[in-house]
């Protein structure tokens, strides 16, 4: 059964059920992106991808089909993200200074320990630039979808995500030896 | 597409972590959380937008308009309070009936 079929369903005969296997086919990539945001917080991005998923069942009437489903569920994460982060000053913060995030970084060799470096240094990131690496590189969205989950113009987000790109290459010790690879 | 992305080492070493997460209850969480629609979602703007119309009605029928003193810039200027002291009443009134129909428009359960 498509996404489509799913919602016709929910709209029609409040399907629980048919709401239950939408949850269920994006409970991980909103709960992933949201662990993302929280910098590892999995408790809160939990609790977040919750109430993201209340709030679509509440406003399901209002998707218009335009974009994908799962764009629409990101651009709700996304909002739920930014109100907890207005409030909570450590999710709020800006990028690590990037002389601590050098000197954090001791010399890696293996791929598994880039791949841990690479987890880090995505916490490092402005929340903007990470949102946009997370949503574009881990979630294959378009930068112009990303631009509509983050409401903010299309030049912002490929600005976000070759610099974030840029920082995470220079942060990575090992990823210079990884590329030739 | 983000084609020129693609070709980049990084975008596939974070592809690679995006791996999937067990659902571990989450779904029944999610559904035990669900609030009852309410089945009459119309219900309660309609009944907003009915009154705001009987609030229009009576405004009109009721409002002193007649006697209302005209507002001009030379009046406003004068600052006299004859003139100007029906009018933030009537101004509230016509604000409010505008307030109750946008809100009645815009309602969103």
């Amino acid at each position: 059964m498509t996404d489509a079929d799913l919602i016709v369903r929910v709209l029609s005969r409040e399907d629980q059920h048919a709401f239950a296997e939408l949850v269920r086919r994006y409970q991980s990539p909103v709960r992933a992106f949201l662990a993302r945001m929280t910098r590892g917080d999995t408790h809160l991005a939990d609790d977040l991808a919750q109430e993201t998923f209340v709030k679509a069942w509440r406003k399901l009437h209002t998707y218009r089909g335009g974009a994908r489903f799962s764009t629409w569920l990101f651009g709700i994460a996304a909002n739920e993200f930014r109100s907890v982060a207005r409030q909570r000053k450590d999710l709020a913060l800006d990028e690590i200074e990037e002389s601590q995030a050098e000197a954090a970084q001791p010399a890696r060799e293996s791929v598994s320990q880039l791949r841990l470096d690479l987890t880090e240094s995505l916490k490092r990131l402005h929340s903007s630039e990470r949102a946009a690496i997370v949503l574009c590189c881990q979630n294959g969205l378009t930068h112009e979808e990303a631009a509509q989950v983050l409401e903010c113009p299309l030049g912002t987000v490929k600005t976000n995500v070759l610099r974030g790109k840029e920082k995470l290459k220079r942060w990575l010790s090992g990823y210079q030896d990884y590329e030739r690879a | 597409m983000n084609a020129p992305e693609e070709m980049d080492p990084l975008d596939a070493l974070l592809r690679e972590q995006n791996t999937y997460i067990d659902d571990g209850g989450f779904t029944a969480r999610v559904i035990a959380a669900l609030p009852q629609r309410r089945r009459h979602s119309w219900l309660r703007p309609a009944l907003l937008l009915g009154a705001a119309a009987i609030g229009a009605a009576l405004a009109i029928r009721w409002l002193p308009w007649e006697s209302l003193p005209p507002l001009d810039l030379s009046a406003l200027l004068s600052l006299d309070f004859q003139v100007l002291t029906p009018w933030p009443s009537v101004l509230l009134v016509v604000v409010s009936i505008l307030w109750a129909v946008m809100a009645a428009v815009q309602w969103d359960d």
